[in-house]
């Protein structure tokens, strides 16, 4: 029942995802301009020239603390490589936290060392609307360009689509 | 062969059906809930919107009490936090209207509601209820434009 459902879910549920927001393959990625833990202000555009995975997650689901750990090894695996998309990996993380405490322990906790920025205003926060965010983990690859290459590649998918557009 | 064909046919749906009704059941048997005490946020966005109509108690035992006049409990999963329901329960009427929800991620996936219903059941509470966000609590609520927090 379950499997039924949420392969009905999938089905109907990307469908109508992909047909409102508009942030499909080929678009560019919207703006995102978000405060770091240290209180600086980053934005998305800032990373232009590399290859980018928007990634947004929040220390509340547990999917994503999971998947936490896969992109400590995969960043340190691309970050200096070169690819058709872009000079160098970055990873821009993107949290939907609302305490400032739990955020900076798991950033300390996984050893994370990209950046990361966050309005810290759960699920009211204007970028899970601009993005349309409809679950966590949720991520997008974008180019040199910030023109999305990918969106949502999760573990195996994510790792083979980097080896497939790396140049060196 | 027509016949045999048929019957193995028949018998190979009546299986799977046997197997897809006992499946249902036991994910429903599973849950502390049942589903009339699902209740659907439209309903309960109209009563917050009526300030004339009697108001539940509305619980957060996720992340952030984001549904206006709800009140904070924290995260369920967390014993800490659960021990605060339960005071907080302690001085509630039995027959009090209560809603419970989290909203952080798929009911399948949300590691606090469970806790915190089953407790509402083993305090024998008679009107409590799980606000029905399947989803999240933006594509559920939010993103209907449902009254917020400031």
């Amino acid at each position: 029942m379950k499997l039924l459902l949420s392969l009905l879910f999938t089905l109907f549920g990307s469908t109508s995802f992909s047909q409102i927001h508009g942030l499909e393959i080929g678009n560019q990625a919207p703006e995102i301009k978000l405060a770091t833990p240290e209180g600086d202000t980053i934005s998305l555009s800032s990373f232009k020239g590399r290859l980018v995975l928007i990634d947004f997650w929040a220390t509340w689901c547990a999917p994503c603390i999971a998947e936490q750990s896969e992109l400590v090894k995969l960043y340190k695996k691309y970050k200096h490589l070169s690819f058709t998309s872009g000079a160098g990996f970055e990873i821009f993380g993107v949290s939907l936290d609302n305490k400032k405490d739990s955020w900076l322990s798991q950033i300390k906790k996984k050893k994370i060392t990209w950046t990361q920025v966050s309005d810290l205003k759960y699920w009211n926060s204007p970028i899970a609307k601009t993005y349309n965010i409809q679950e966590l983990p949720f991520n997008l690859l974008i180019d040199r360009n910030g023109v999305i290459i990918a969106k949502n590649l999760h573990g195996v998918e994510l790792e083979e689509k980097l080896a497939e557009i790396k140049t060196n | 062969m027509n016949v045999s064909f048929l019957r193995t046919l028949i018998s190979f749906l009546a299986m799977w059906t046997l197997v897809f009704v006992l499946l249902s059941f036991q994910t429903l048997q599973k849950e502390p809930w049942s589903p009339d005490q699902l209740l659907n946020p439209e309903d309960l966005a109209t009563t917050i919107n009526n300030p004339q109509n009697h108001q539940p108690l509305i619980l957060c035992v996720g992340p952030a009490a984001t549904i206006k006049n709800s009140i904070d409990i924290g995260a369920a999963h967390d014993k800490e936090n659960l021990d605060k329901l339960k005071q907080k329960l302690k001085t509630i009427p039995k027959d009090k209207v209560i809603v419970l929800y989290c909203g952080c991620c798929p009911f399948n996936k949300c590691p606090n509601i469970r806790p915190a219903f089953e407790l509402l059941n083993k305090m024998k509470f008679e009107n409590h209820k799980l606000l029905n966000l399947p989803r999240n609590l933006k594509v559920d609520w939010i993103d209907h434009g449902y009254p917020v927090n400031n």
